[in-house]
């Protein structure tokens, strides 16, 4: 076996300039495709971690019943007991910080002015680790102790023209299904990297919440993690943490949550695909042509080695191996070429980018490249180069010794 | 063992539906250890008839017995195997694959039989310096001449120690002083090992050295009369 493929590796380097011009288009299919996938994950990664800690969390925990109802009468589920369900949670070591949420929508506004909104109620002293992927446009954001003031997002100052200082009133209707408002005064303009979101976007103290909605509860407690990898680890934890308690909850992952996540992650892991089947018809015609070009010019020799008692099998492996030597060659430089670009955009600070769709920030792109992504195009690349040496190297354990001994 | 015994053998060609009969009903009885030679003008067949005792191709009527072995009666598998084991090939243009050092080249044919690589590249020299390339055992074909290739091709046929080696044309090839000297190198080399060697050709040189001299006419075996060692010794 060794020595077939010693023979198929001195038979692929003889035509040299035919199998590197093969090599070489699995080595730029391999690369592209290694740094597309890496360029994928990246900007993924990025959206993902905006989302999560911008606004989702890793997970979300309500009372049970909540979701269904949270449309119709939100106010009919809420988290009474919240210091014991906190205490449960923050004793799990990979979360890094659990906050609560009181969250309504109303209408509101500055004189005549007035738009929805989609107001959260925060414990600014616990909601510390979300406000790090908010960016402070003007003023500040919410602080310790701060109990009728608010921040709104930049899309939403904009449209109402507010200032800082300029007093908000929002309108809403509270559990009892009364309505009700509260006044609070601007002290910051944010982004949160969504302009869908900024332009809906209040957050004010938790207590002010209550009173608008005229309750002691809080409809979601949010847990984020140190790590977003560590929520399959975390996940069953929380579940046995949950069902340890006297009161019934129910929790969704982010990624339930993230509907525009996933529509977009579907998307370009749709393109990749495309991508990568037309990576592997480039890659199999390219095989395929050098592969029967071989087979042709060296049907002599086939002729000579079957005359000398090799078995049709041993034609069909001496081709397979040289297709095979070819893809191996191919993908390894691809691999390489591939490391070679994600160091230069590396060393060049990255590619800039414009915002994904309905973001307001664009953002540098990297390729790092991942292991999974690295095997996904090593595969693809042997599996092509290997299917399209199959029929050449059945055509040669096929020739007629006689007629292929004629042959100069 | 590398006696050869052919009977009422006939083949044809089939082209563009029309039927070529090159052998009809031939026979021919060679002892083991022969040297002999089939001649006839050029497409007569002799090339047919030589790849026929090889199992490169099967017979259309009669039957050919290498040793005790009936080709007929084998089937694809066993006839790759029969080659191996049974028959040396000799061809024209020498058929060395040329991404290989003479001693790999020679080493080949015992791959097919699953002896070890150390082993093949022994018996590889081995046979080598039989034929005269000791100098040459690293050189690739196309660092060789033509006598030094044919000489290549000889060991490799005899790598194998087949009971039969089957040379096409093995002089053509070459200038005549280098002819002779593979001949007189196949003429020793089946004195020494008692392998029966059959060589197609039309060079009145070759035959002159032949034991048996088979004409192949009109699709028959013709035997000459048998010829005496010391007559060819003498004559040479
Ligand atoms: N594969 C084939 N298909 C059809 N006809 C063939 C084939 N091979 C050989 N022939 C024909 O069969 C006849 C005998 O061919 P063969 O090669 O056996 O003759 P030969 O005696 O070896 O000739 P030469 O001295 O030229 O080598 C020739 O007329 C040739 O054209
Ligand atoms: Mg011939």
């Amino acid at each position: 076996m060794l020595d077939l493929f010693y023979l198929a590796t001195l038979n692929t380097l003889r035509n040299t300039r035919r199998s590197l011009i093969t090599i070489l288009s699995i080595a730029v299919g391999c690369t592209a495709l290694i740094s597309f996938g890496a360029f994928i994950n990246f900007s993924f990664e990025g959206l993902r971690e905006t989302t999560i800690r911008t606004q989702l969390g890793h997970m979300q925990i309500y009372a049970k019943g909540y979701w269904e109802k949270r449309i119709v009468d939100p106010g009919s589920a809420k988290i009474e007991n919240l210091s014991t369900l906190q205490k449960a949670l923050e004793n799990i070591p990979e979360i890094s910080s659990v906050t609560q949420r009181l969250t309504f929508s109303g209408i509101g506004g500055i004189g005549n002015a007035t738009v929805n909104m989609s107001v959260i109620g925060v414990d600014p002293e616990r909601d510390e680790e979300f406000v790090d992927f908010e960016i402070v446009e003007e003023g500040r954001n919410l602080l310790i102790g701060d109990s009728d003031v608010g921040v709104i997002g930049r899309e939403l100052a904009h449209g109402l023209g507010a200032k800082i200082g300029d007093w908000v009133t929002v309108m809403t209707t509270s559990v009892d299904g009364i309505i009700n408002a509260v006044d609070f005064q601007i002290v910051g303009i944010v982004r949160t990297g969504s302009t869908e979101y900024d332009s809906v976007f209040v957050k004010i103290p938790i207590q002010l919440a209550q009173s608008a909605l005229e309750t002691d509860g809080v409809d979601r407690v949010i847990v984020l993690l140190e790590k977003t990898e560590t929520l399959p680890i975390v996940r069953p934890k929380i579940e046995a943490a949950l069902a340890n308690m006297p009161e019934q909850y129910e929790f969704k992952q982010w990624d339930e949550l993230a509907g525009f996540y996933e529509a977009v992650y579907s998307l370009y892991t749709g393109f990749f695909r495309i991508f990568a089947v037309i990576v592997s018809i480039v890659v199999m015609f390219s095989v395929a042509n050098t592969m029967s070009m071989a087979v042709f010019e060296r049907l002599g020799e086939i002729g000579a080695l079957r005359a000398i008692g090799a078995p049709r099998r041993t034609m069909v492996w001496m081709f397979l191996y040289e297709g095979i030597f070819i893809g191996l060659l191919g993908s390894g430089s691809g691999v390489a070429l591939a490391y070679g670009l994600s160091t230069l955009v590396d060393t060049f600070g990255g590619i800039p980018m414009p915002p994904p769709p309905s973001m307001s920030e664009g953002y540098q792109a990297y390729f790092p490249i991942t292991f999974e992504v690295l095997a996904s195009a090593v595969a693809l690349a042997m599996t092509a180069s290997l299917i399209s040496s199959i029929y050449p190297s059945w055509v040669a354990s096929r020739a007629n010794i006689i007629e292929a001994l004629q042959k100069k | 063992m590398g006696n050869i015994s052919i009977r009422e053998l006939s083949y044809a060609y089939q082209t563009d539906g029309n039927t070529l009969p090159i052998l009809r009903a031939a026979s021919l009885e060679l002892p083991s250890g022969a040297f002999a030679t089939v001649s006839g003008p050029s497409g007569s067949g002799k090339s047919t008839l030589l790849n026929l005792i090889g199992a490169l191709d099967r017979p259309q009527h009669g039957n050919i017995k290498v040793g005790v072995v009936e080709l007929g009666e084998l089937s694809d598998w066993q006839l790759a195997g029969f080659r191996s084991r049974m028959i040396g090939f000799v061809f024209q243009s020498f058929h060395l694959l040329p991404v290989l050092s003479a001693t790999e080249n020679v080493a080949w044919p015992l791959y097919f039989q699953g002896i070890k690589r150390s082993k093949r590249m022994e018996i590889a020299r081995e046979k080598l310096e039989l034929v005269g390339l000791k100098g040459h055992l690293n050189k690739v074909p196309g660092k060789l001449s033509g006598g030094q290739r044919q000489r290549v091709a000889i060991a490799r046929a005899l790598a194998t120690e087949p009971s039969v080696v089957l040379a096409d044309e093995p002089t053509a090839n070459l200038d005549r002083k280098t002819a002779e000297e593979i001949v007189v190198l196949m003429r020793s080399l089946n004195e020494n090992a008692g392998v029966t060697f059959l060589m197609a050709t039309h060079d009145p040189m070759v035959v002159a050295h032949a034991l048996q001299r088979i004409e192949l006419v009109d699709g028959k075996l013709i035997e000459q009369k048998q010829i005496q060692r010391q007559e060819v010794l003498a004559h040479a």
